[in-house]
């Protein structure tokens, strides 16, 4: 036992694999027994009922077509927001008067549940992309900004000084010490700007769109097709869990000495 | 001899959000001589790091002036280096990345940053940890990429805040010898903050003794020990005399300092 612990404590690519594979096989087994007992098939339908549908929405191509509406949408707006993000962390991080008078707007922003909003945003600007993309960039803006000023502002004191005296200039001191100090932070909120880019994205869908994830989970629903839901939802939780697998391993790469 | 450094009634008060002030340094006056090596011992909260950091550049004193060659210092310059207090290397710099960092910010050729830094690697004894990154270094290590940061930018004067005072006894001693043998080699003038009164008798010309808050200069002793000098000398009854007498001119300080929980 002391062996199995040893090994999946460890931080190689095959434990963080069998950590994931142990877990997922665990959560597996629940669900089919649980399915054994629910015996009502519009509230639960085992496992591999819900990978025979997926592999029909395969076949159909309609997969094909939901993912691409998705995936297109939320890559795009994600990648603005990231742009929009930083760019605004920085300004807020830069300035005294920025970060005093735009921080209280921009925390009143962020506590409102902007998703309830997403009706009204299909009204203003219809069904399709340019809604979707202003509801995801709207939710995943503000992990963004907030790590991006907060890294800026953390870089450690005497880095900065140890960079004036050697007579750094301003733009020297921030390429050579507070983004570098930064950027980790920054990759911290990105991560989290996707897992709530995937919640905008796909509320987006549920509200007005003809095509998507949330789109195909909505129609599917209406018909009380448990096992296409349940399939949909899996693939969503597979673009999440690999976004961030994928960002943690950024943050590892990129401040390796965070570890010790 | 000429002063190479010229400290010239050098105050500093700090004021503080809540309107409460601190009076740091008062009327400090200092002269040091080109290529001399003198140290600064005092209390804690004395004013030591603030006036290096006013001879750097990097403060302005609330009045009076600071002058290296006959020129007033009003920001960092190429003539004087610091080597910190606080750990202060990049942590995603490798060794000679971070040693090559001053020569990188003034716009040197890559070729050239990499030959001076690799060149003060071998000086320092860092040979072999060139592509290391600070937090796979021991302390000493550490303080070593510090000093040859420092070294690297040629500096006219070297100012020096404590730089062992993280390590062990065993590496601070020798890393003193190897302080000793650089500036030996360079001719540097020094200047160096440090509490460990031996320390400051061993390699310095003159130690200038602080008085606790607001920091001003008590006394300056001369140390005319003969040079060069090795760790034997340390035992020398002239040695522990020089030591002991610093002492008792800053023990009274020292204790009110700790009564006032400085
Ligand atoms: N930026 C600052 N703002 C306000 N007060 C400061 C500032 N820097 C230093 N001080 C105050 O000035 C006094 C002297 O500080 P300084 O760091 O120069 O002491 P020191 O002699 O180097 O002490 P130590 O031996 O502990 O390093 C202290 O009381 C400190 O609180
Ligand atoms: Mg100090």
């Amino acid at each position: 036992m002391r062996k199995v612990y040893d090994f999946l404590e460890q931080d190689t690519r095959a434990a963080a694999v069998t950590r994931i594979l142990v877990s997922t096989g665990f959560v597996l087994i629940l669900w089919q027994l649980l399915a054994m007992f629910v015996t009502n098939r519009l509230l639960l339908v085992p496992p591999a009922e819900v990978a025979s549908a997926l592999w029909k929405e395969f076949q159909q191509g309609s997969m094909a077509e939901n993912a691409w509406a998705t995936v297109t949408a939320v890559v795009t707006s994600f990648l603005v927001s990231i742009a929009i993000g930083i760019g605004i962390g920085l300004a807020l991080a830069s300035s005294r008067f920025l970060s005093l008078t735009g921080g209280p707007v921009l925390s009143a922003l962020n506590s409102v549940p902007i998703i309830a909003l997403a009706p009204l945003f299909i009204a203003w600007l219809g069904l399709g992309f340019a809604s979707k993309f202003v509801l995801v960039l709207l939710v995943a803006v503000f992990p963004v900004v907030v790590t991006t000023e907060a890294g800026l502002r953390a870089t450690d004191k005497p880095l900065i000084e140890a960079a004036r005296s050697f007579n750094a200039t301003p733009l020297q001191i921030f390429s050579t010490v507070t983004f570098p100090y930064a950027l980790p932070f920054i990759v911290s909120g990105i991560r989290v700007a996707w897992a709530r880019a995937l919640v905008g994205i796909v509320v987006a869908e549920f509200f007005g769109s003809f095509a998507g994830f949330g789109f195909a989970i909505m129609s599917a629903s209406q018909t009380f097709d448990t096992a296409r839901v349940l399939g949909y939802v899996i693939v969503l939780g597979a673009m999440g869990l690999i976004g961030s697998v994928l960002f943690a391993a950024l943050e590892r790469y990129l401040a390796p000495w965070r570890l010790e | 001899m000429t002063a190479l450094l010229k400290i010239d009634n050098v105050s500093q008060t700090f004021v503080r959000n809540d309107k409460s002030s601190v009076e740091a340094l008062r009327s400090i006056d200092l002269s040091i001589n080109e290529g001399e090596f003198v140290s600064i011992v005092g209390a804690s909260g004395s004013g030591k790091s603030t006036l290096l950091r006013i001879i750097d550049g990097l403060l302005a004193p609330s009045s009076g002036s600071v002058f290296v060659d006959g020129t007033k210092v009003d920001r960092p310059g190429p003539d004087r280096a610091m080597v910190f207090q606080q750990d202060s290397l990049l942590p995603w710099k490798t060794v000679i990345e971070n040693v090559g960092y001053g020569l990188t910010l003034a716009g040197r050729p890559k070729a050239e940053v990499q030959a001076i830094a690799q060149r003060f690697i071998d000086m320092t004894g860092l040979r072999g940890f060139e592509s290391h990154y600070p937090h796979q270094l021991s302390g000493g290590m550490r303080q070593r990429v510090n000093v040859a940061r420092a070294l690297a930018v040629d500096p006219k004067i070297l100012l020096l805040d404590e730089p062992f005072a993280a390590l062990d006894a065993q590496t601070r001693e020798i890393m003193q010898t190897e302080l000793l043998s650089i500036w030996q080699k360079s001719r540097k003038t020094v200047l160096l903050i440090t509490h460990q009164i031996d320390e400051a008798v061993f390699l310095s010309d003159r130690v200038i003794v602080f008085s606790a808050r607001p920091g001003c200069v008590k006394t300056e002793v001369a140390i005319d020990l003969p040079r060069p000098r090795d760790l034997d000398l340390k035992r020398h009854p002239a040695f522990i005399e020089q030591v002991d007498h610093i002492w008792k001119l800053i023990e009274a300080e020292v204790r009110a300092g700790v009564k006032q929980g400085a």
